[in-house]
């Protein structure tokens, strides 16, 4: 094929009990942005740990510069030219950004601590960063460690550049910042494969799709030439009507009221909730949000300003205190903050809301397995049974457990902080409907989100934080890209654009 | 085989009992098998209260040196200043209560991991012992007090057997089935959600270790009464015999997962192992090098065990949804 820098020709993977790559075969074109669509499970992860050395195929040949290889290990993938950023970074947090740069680089010398800065230094005044090399990379943001990994990558002369998921953990400034450096990367001739729940960000950065969906090949169009519903229709071998539910009734009274609330880095915050209301909070990453959250539920201390609800002054101390009043927290990493991975789904749920099941100090094991058996049902919670580890679930019906356990704790006010990130199409959607349905039932939610269609698409009202302070609210026929983006970005676009 | 799997440390045992019964004709008799028990009987007592912390994703070295506190304690309490026995030893539990809600106070206070924090309340009980004790041994302690490691009731149970088995019962039923134990278990599974979900994370910790100090006091006085006298330099040693013995019964090192029974498989194993090697005359330092190879042995087999299980549920599941 011409033009060709890397094929994959009827690869195959087979695990017990799934076929991750099924006789799949692709060929991207050098210095093109190739992105990669499919829902969770269709064998995007798979076909990247191929094509960087981290699993054999069991059929098929890789193709990389007219040579066939029927497999490649991690070493030769780099040496070949074959970058990969995942999702989890791969970084040393106690080295510092030029450390972790060079790590692992055989200049057969000494190593260079000034070298290694020059460098460093060099790579990011050309992505036109404000970064020091000298700090440890546990000191910085996720957008900024992003840096380093992609300026990793490019000081190993990256051929291949592929990045899985690379805007989840983004600011939409900041997002725009990688797609700056992305296209430079494209006029160099480098293959960039990029992977994105985020359909929009397809259509601002690749310049062809590839639609995968249960471990097969389904098409690879031209970016400019189809469009959203053509591509969801390939990724879930359907079409989907309606992404987001129906929204627009007014909502009842005020639920809860935030007056001049400073605390966690943010000051002087007020805003209300009504009742059966979805308001959206958008803000750049690090603008606050979920320290405001934190605040709220009183994980951080409220420094000054009063938080009432249905008009009464309350006094939040604890996230013990805020589920006492019936205010809920589900966070934005599942993982580290939202469930027991090593427990099961029963245990999880049953877990905020121990003491109203128990008689005494006992755990009360009936109503324990009716409340799990309720809200597997109510949230469609799929898994072969209630005993089941909540590791081994996928990231949407973890997100169900999570949000089961909140609710089965009796919560009417829910802060959803990014409630949909790494979570496929189809669980999205499932997520969505439940959010309208708790609304409906009289629960009010508060969704932090990142995710700009998310939030037009879901909140009845936004308010936008910009540097932990109340930067603008809109009302649901203000709504915009464009006016939410200007609010998030208060003039101080640049400073945190990295 | 799922079966198998989750009670192999059960085989473990049995299989070292029916090697050392071949090896040795002295081994599988009733008297030595009680023997076995009754030596470890405070090792396991104390086990208890080391899992509570070790499940809530703590670790605590101060255990043996707080064995040692709260026994020379009590024997100059009563021997010394003429202090009834039942205060004394009421006096002494309440020390092992107080001294371990301290380990948990600091360690929520400082905010390190108790590892650091009871290395240095290890050596503070250390000295807090010695000078009770007036670096003495307190010798011919009262029957009543023997009582408690050497007694027996109605002639034939030892009573420390029947306190190591209430300790082993009361443990394992806040463990699974009070809501603080699901707690305690959170905690050590992740703390950061635990906090998230409504638990005083602070209040659980002390109470752990406060619960630790509790069950460490009543091994002291099953120790001490088992050797009739009192000296300081008793009981420094379990803490590692104990955490061996955990980590032997698949109490995890981060913290929450592991089973009351598991542990004292764990302490009985370590027993058997030394009693079976002393009757079939081993060398003391052979003896060390076993056992230290057993407590390898026992991690790389959980190890593998628990990867075998991760992957057998995926593929279960897999098929399932294919």
């Amino acid at each position: 094929m011409n033009g060709t820098v890397l094929s994959l020709e009827s690869v195959s993977k087979v695990y017990p009990g799934v076929v991750a790559l099924d006789d799949f075969s692709i060929a991207f074109r050098p210095g093109e942005v190739h992105a990669l669509l499919g829902e969770n499970g269709a064998g995007k992860s798979t076909l990247i740990k191929v094509i960087a050395g981290a699993i054999a195929p069991d059929a098929g040949h890789i193709l990389i510069d007219g040579r066939r290889h029927a497999r490649l290990s991690p070493h030769m993938a780099r040496a070949l030219g074959i970058e990969v950023i995942y999702q989890e970074f791969n970084l040393m947090p106690s080295l510092s950004a030029a450390e972790n740069i060079s790590f692992g680089e055989r200049t057969g010398r000494l190593v260079s601590q000034r070298a290694m800065e020059r460098k460093a230094a060099a790579l990011f005044g050309e992505f036109e960063v404000d970064l020091d090399p000298k700090t440890p990379v546990r000191d910085l943001s996720a957008s900024q460690q992003q840096i380093v990994e992609i300026a990793r990558a490019v000081s190993r002369n990256a051929k291949v550049l592929i990045m899985d998921e690379p805007t989840a953990p983004l600011s939409i400034a900041e997002v725009e910042h990688l797609f700056k450096l992305i296209r430079r990367f494209k006029e160099r001739g480098t293959l960039v494969i990029f992977i994105s729940h985020r359909i929009d960000e397809l259509f601002a950065i690749s310049d062809r799709v590839t639609v995968m969906r249960d471990g097969r090949f389904v098409s690879t169009l031209e970016t400019a030439k189809t469009t959203r519903p053509e591509l969801i229709g390939l990724m879930v071998g359907r079409e989907l009507k309606e992404t987001y539910p129906e929204r627009g009734r007014k909502p009842g009274g005020t639920v809860l009221e935030l007056r001049g609330v400073t605390g966690n880095g943010d000051r002087d915050i007020s805003f209300d909730l009504g009742k059966g209301e979805i308001l959206g909070v958008a803000g750049l990453v690090g603008a606050g949000r979920t320290e405001l959250a934190k605040v709220i539920i009183g994980a951080a201390r409220l420094e000054s300003g009063e938080i009432l609800l249905d008009g009464r002054r309350v006094s939040i101390r604890s996230p013990r205190d805020a589920l006492r009043h019936g205010i809920g927290l589900i966070p934005e990493n599942r993982k580290e903050e939202g469930c027991f991975l090593d427990m099961d789904i029963t245990w999880n749920i049953s877990f905020a809301s121990l003491r109203r099941i128990s008689k005494g100090p006992l755990v009360g094991r009936g109503e324990e397995k009716a409340l799990a058996a309720r809200f597997r049902d109510l949230m469609q919670i799929k898994a072969p049974n209630l005993g089941q580890k909540v590791k081994l679930l996928s990231g949407g019906n973890q997100q169900k457990v999570v949000l089961s356990k909140t609710l089965a704790a009796e919560s009417r006010v829910l802060i959803f902080d990014e409630p949909t990130r790494g979570i496929d199409v189809g669980a999205r959607q499932d997520i969505y409907k439940l959010m309208d349905e708790l609304t409906r039932q009289g629960s009010s939610i508060i969704m932090i989100s990142s995710d700009m269609e998310e939030l037009l698409g879901m909140s009845d009202r936004i308010v936008v934080i910009a540097e932990g302070r109340l930067a603008g609210t809109l009302e649901r026929e203000e709504f915009s890209q464009q006016a939410v983006l200007e609010l998030a970005s208060g003039g101080t676009y640049k400073e945190t654009a990295v | 085989m799922k079966l198998l799997k989750r009670y192999a440390i059960i085989l473990v045992l049995l299989g070292l009992i029916a090697l050392f019964s071949v090896l040795s004709p002295y081994f599988f008799t009733q008297q030595n098998l009680t023997d076995i028990f009754l030596q470890q009987s405070y090792v396991i007592i104390a086990a208890v209260g080391l899992s509570f912390v070790m499940i809530s994703g703590g670790m605590d070295l101060s255990i043996g040196y707080l064995i040692s506190t709260v026994g020379v304690s009590t024997a100059a309490l009563n021997k010394w200043m003429g202090v009834p026995l039942p205060l004394s030893l009421a006096l002494g539990i309440a020390m092992g209560v107080a001294l371990g809600a301290f380990n948990g106070y600091a360690s929520v206070k400082l905010k390190v991991h108790t590892l650091i924090v009871t290395l240095g309340t290890m050596t503070i009980f250390q000295g807090l012992s010695y000078i009770i004790s007036r670096q003495s041994v307190i010798l011919n302690l009262p029957p009543a007090y023997r009582f408690f490691g050497q007694g027996y009731l109605f002639g034939f149970l030892p009573f420390s057997m029947v306190l190591m088995a209430a300790c082993v019962a009361i443990g394992s039923f806040i463990l699974n089935f009070t809501w603080f134990g699901r707690q305690v278990y959170g905690i050590g599974s992740n703390e950061e959600t635990a906090r998230l979900s409504g638990v005083n994370v602070k209040a659980v910790r002390i109470l752990v270790f406060a619960i630790c100090g509790f069950f460490v006091a009543l091994a002291a006085i099953v120790l001490f009464g088992r050797s009739g006298s009192a000296s300081s330099s008793t009981g420094p040693g379990v803490e590692f015999t104990a955490m061996t013995a955990a980590v032997l019964g698949g109490i995890s090192f981060k913290g929450g997962e592991g089973k009351m029974w598991g542990l004292v498989t764990g302490v009985l194993i370590l027993g058997v192992l030394s009693n079976g090697m002393q009757l079939v005359g081993l060398n003391t330092y052979v003896q060390y090098i076993v056992r230290g190879f057993v407590l390898l042995l026992a991690v790389g087999f959980d190890l593998l065990q628990k990867e075998g299980l991760a992957k057998s549920v995926l593929r279960a599941s897999a098929a399932k949804a294919a």
